[in-house]
């Protein structure tokens, strides 16, 4: 069939594969946090709690659309999508298994970074259109805090790029065949791993790096007049850009789709690394309290950056004195 | 955040901290939830458990407890108790009896004060419902409540004996029966 | 003194000077109850707070004109209900004191051993809520809190094996204690209390040396030992603040001078001295209960007999005042009887009404975020606030 209609139809396989993907990891989330604090999670609706997820998006799809009197219409209705899309995208360059992806771009890792930036648009308009001082406050906490933890991210993202000498996702998890870039060069490794998840944590606004939404104090940020199909909308898009980042990290540091076995039990493994960085993440996200924003801009501005960007050169020549030297 | 002179020192200690945080939580991973799956599991309820109010027959004559004095009517703080008196030649009755189970405190003090053990808690609370008239007793529904479920431990006379001074000392130097002091 | 405040319109500029007023109304996830507080921001930084209390306000002290002697202690658990066995012990002492009744030996011991398991089922529940507000609902906090509470569930379920209720007992009355140990309490009470110390060393192990935990509490919300003394506060923002006042100690009551505890101090005036004050308090607390159990003596636990009528306690003309340690700081009732069986007038003192005064002191100059873990670390009830 031509390419465009395969493209197009893997796309849309892709695209309903991550959205109920994202809701069962909310259950998945809900379980596992409710495990480590002596309790059971969600367990009456569907045999332990499997229809949680379908109940909870009937209900939000079933509920009122309230928009604020004085809220600024196009902004506050054009939020929520400006949010999901970029977000979602990022699955397009994700490949699977080898040939098996929407688009293996050979910018792939660039085109990742660059787009899930983006999200940082819906949510400070969600913030201002919103018309509600928490909302605002905490808009402007997460536009200060994205924008500082990006740049981590990024330089923790292009280590591996290094070292695999290409920014082709599928070209860098063939160079993880011998070893997994986490285990890169004994200390490389393990050290840009943690600052990438450092810094996922910070781009996705987990606790311990929450402020924006902090619960206790400005009561879901910049989400808090969203209701109905709308907060759906961006719950489904934080979400998919958790699972997203979690891909990413098993794809760039744990070996992708490589594994023992057979071949096409590639993707297999890959769904099981992606879930583990994921649980990794939760895991800390349950166990922390969350700190000040200062404080979170002084951790990116004078240990994280600095730490990546030491990383990255170290990295490059490393690379560099392996390949040209002896 | 980092400091110049003992940067490794704190970021050893940070990774320490974190490493046990993260290990406690995990750790908990492994315990048993403690959550009791109500309403197919009922927890184990203790023998004084204060419970919904209920009035009791006899044990013997099967005939009603309560006199009609009206005790409980005067202590009850929230006042939910009203009691209606009726004078008969061997004893007395209570002609009407409600109990606002809505604004009732559950402090007890209407079973330490029943002279004849009339009024008792009962080991359970389950009586949510959707109109707020359920929750007003009258007797006859006070009294099928007794029937119907299992009563706690206190009575009006046990309260009152296991509170009282000793009046017959075991030993007779120890005789503090009365109050000391008015 | 609390007016109203004045709503004003500002213009959402943040080019310079321009101060934003938010309502950190009564209906929030952390403040602890029904508390209003209107803060003045410059940016993140509070920069004046006006306190508005009495949203909890349920006429306490006009009831108590209206309810007599026997019935009001089941009322007084009301006030600071998270500490409940400690508020009626407040107002019986006080009525014993004016009446100049005594409290047989077994009654002051058992007194005790309730106090002090009530201050650890209040430290539990104030070391959940304070690092739920930290750490968010959904978050790291939520984690603490719930293990905190399943502490607190035990020592709930020991008050119900003693007296029927988890909450607001109702256990004193005037001239003892209602009821008396049932048989194998005791060896229950003793492995609660060995399993809670273990956990309690479980949550210092997640807590100190945590970066993140110390960040948000060191040189935060600082009450130093003049603010403390001139301002008037109690209970452990006075004892982290470098003066070493507990009533226990300074005025003992109910045979708290037969039982060896120290009195934790510490310097620092910051949150992290008033969590460390608490985290050693648990400990002593569960010392006294040790101590308690092995030496309950034998006797009636009431010295007169049990209540039959409504009307048998009656208290002489006088007026007397008791204060007692409770959980938050020192809880005082003051109480002018006339001779009938119902006072004439009664006024409590809260700890936590004292302790509020002080927000308005150290709150400016910090960020939003500080403010939770400064409310937190106070530790309001606002049934003693508002009563």
């Amino acid at each position: 069939m031509p390419p465009f209609v395969y493209h197009a139809l893997v796309g849309f396989i892709v695209l309903n594969a991550v959205i109920g993907m994202v809701t069962y990891v909310t259950l998945l989330e809900r379980k596992f946090a409710a495990r480590m604090q002596s309790r059971i999670g969600p367990y009456y609706v569907g045999p332990h709690g499997l229809l949680q997820p379908i109940a909870d998006a009937i209900k939000l799809m079933l509920k009122e659309d309230v928009v604020p009197t004085l809220a600024d219409r196009w902004v506050y209705n054009l939020a929520p999508l400006v949010f999901l899309v970029p977000c979602i995208l990022i699955f397009a360059t994700i490949p699977f298994a080898p040939g098996l992806g929407v688009a293996d771009l050979n910018i792939g890792v660039l085109f990742f970074l660059a787009v899930s930036s983006l999200e940082i648009v819906g949510l400070f308009m969600g913030g201002w259109g919103s018309n509600n001082k928490y909302a605002l406050l905490s808009a402007m906490r997460a536009v200060n805090q994205i924008i500082s933890y990006d740049l981590p991210f990024i330089f923790a993202a292009l280590v591996p790029v290094v070292l695999a000498g290409s920014l082709q996702m599928s070209a860098i998890v063939e160079a993880q065949r011998g070893l997994w870039f986490v285990g890169a060069w004994y200390v490389l490794g393990p050290l840009a791993f943690l600052a990438f998840l450092v810094a996922t944590l910070a781009a996705e606004n987990r606790v311990p790096f929450d402020i924006l939404e902090a619960e206790s104090e400005l009561v879901a940020g910049f989400r808090v007049e969203y209701s109905g199909m709308k907060f759906s909308l961006i719950m489904l898009g934080e979400y998919a850009h958790m699972i997203g980042t979690s891909f990413l990290g098993a794809l760039l540091f744990l070996g992708g789709w490589l594994g023992p076995g057979p071949e096409w039990l590639g993707p297999v493994w890959f769904l099981l690394k992606a879930l583990f960085v994921f649980l990794v993440v939760t895991w800390v996200r349950w166990s922390f309290v969350r700190i000040r924003v200062d404080q979170i801009l002084a951790i990116s501005w004078k240990l994280l950056l600095p730490l990546t960007l030491l990383l990255l050169m170290v990295t490059a020549f490393l690379v560099a004195w392996s390949a040209g030297g002896a | 955040m980092a400091r110049n002179g003992s940067f490794l020192g704190e970021t050893v200690q940070l990774v320490g901290a974190v490493g046990r945080a993260m290990g406690m939580t995990l750790r908990n991973f492994f315990r048993r939830p403690v959550t009791v799956n109500y309403p197919t599991v009922k927890r184990v309820y203790p023998d004084r458990f204060r419970g919904i109010l209920a009035l009791t027959y006899d044990k013997d004559t099967g005939e009603e407890n309560c006199i009609g004095c009206r005790l409980c009517e005067f202590i009850c703080p929230p006042q939910v108790i009203k009691v209606e008196m009726l004078k008969a030649e061997k004893r007395n009755w209570a002609k009407t009896f409600t109990l606002e189970l809505y604004a009732c405190e559950f402090c007890e003090l209407c079973v330490q004060v029943c002279p004849t053990d009339a009024i008792i808690m009962l080991k359970t609370f389950d009586l949510a419902t959707a109109d707020r008239r359920e929750m007003l007793l009258d007797k006859d529904r006070l009294h099928a409540l007794g029937l119907q479920h299992e009563p706690s431990w206190a009575t009006g006379n046990r309260l009152r004996d296991m509170q009282a001074p000793p009046k017959v000392a075991k030993d007779p130097g120890k005789a503090e029966a009365k109050e000391p002091a008015e | 003194m609390a007016s109203t405040a004045t709503t004003q319109t500002v213009e959402i500029g943040y080019g310079g000077n321009e101060r934003l007023i938010m309502n950190m109304g009564p209906q929030h996830p952390s403040a602890h109850g029904v508390f209003r507080a209107i803060l003045t921001l410059e940016g993140e930084t509070v920069v004046a707070v006006d306190a508005v209390i009495g949203y909890l306000h349920r006429c306490h002290e006009k009831l108590a004109e209206n309810l007599t002697y026997v019935q009001y202690p089941t009322i007084a658990s009301k006030t600071d209900y998270v500490s409940a066995m400690t508020a009626e012990l407040a107002y019986v002492a006080s009525v014993e004191k004016v009446g100049k009744i005594d409290v047989p030996k077994r009654a002051q011991y058992l007194r005790v051993l309730v106090a002090e398991l009530q201050r650890i089922a209040s430290h539990c529940l104030w070391l959940g809520t304070w690092c739920m507000d930290m750490g968010g609902a959904l978050g790291g906090g939520a984690t603490i809190f719930l293990y905190a509470i399943r502490e607190r569930e035990l020592i709930l379920d020991l008050f119900e094996a003693l007296t029927g209720a988890r909450l607001l007992y109702g256990f004193h009355q005037i001239g003892g204690v209602r009821y008396d140990v049932p048989a194998g309490w005791a060896e229950r009470c003793r492995q609660t209390v060995d399993l809670i110390e273990r956990r309690v060393a479980e949550y210092e192990a997640m807590l100190e040396g945590n970066a993140f935990f110390l960040v948000r509490t060191q040189g935060v919300g600082v009450v130093s030992r003049e603010l403390a003394l001139d301002v008037g506060v109690c209970g452990p923002l006075i004892r982290g603040s470098g003066v070493g006042y507990d009533v226990r100690r300074a005025e003992p009551y109910s045979s708290y001078q037969d039982f060896q505890f120290t009195v934790p101090v510490e310097t620092a005036g910051d949150c992290f001295a008033r969590y460390r004050v608490r985290m050693v308090e648990f400990r002593e607390s569960i010392k006294i209960v040790r101590q308690v159990l092995d030496g309950l003596p034998e006797g009636p636990i009431s010295s007169r007999p049990g209540v039959k009528s409504v009307g048998q306690v009656r208290i002489p003309k006088g007026e007397g005042y008791t204060r007692v340690e409770g959980a938050r700081g020192e809880l005082g009732c003051y109480v002018v009887a006339d001779g009938g069986a119902k006072p004439y007038r009664l006024k409590w003192r809260g700890a936590s009404f004292c302790n509020l005064a002080v927000l308005p002191h150290i709150i400016p100059g910090h960020k939003v975020a500080d403010v939770v873990a400064i409310m937190g670390s106070v530790d309001p009830v606002f049934g003693e606030v508002d009563r």
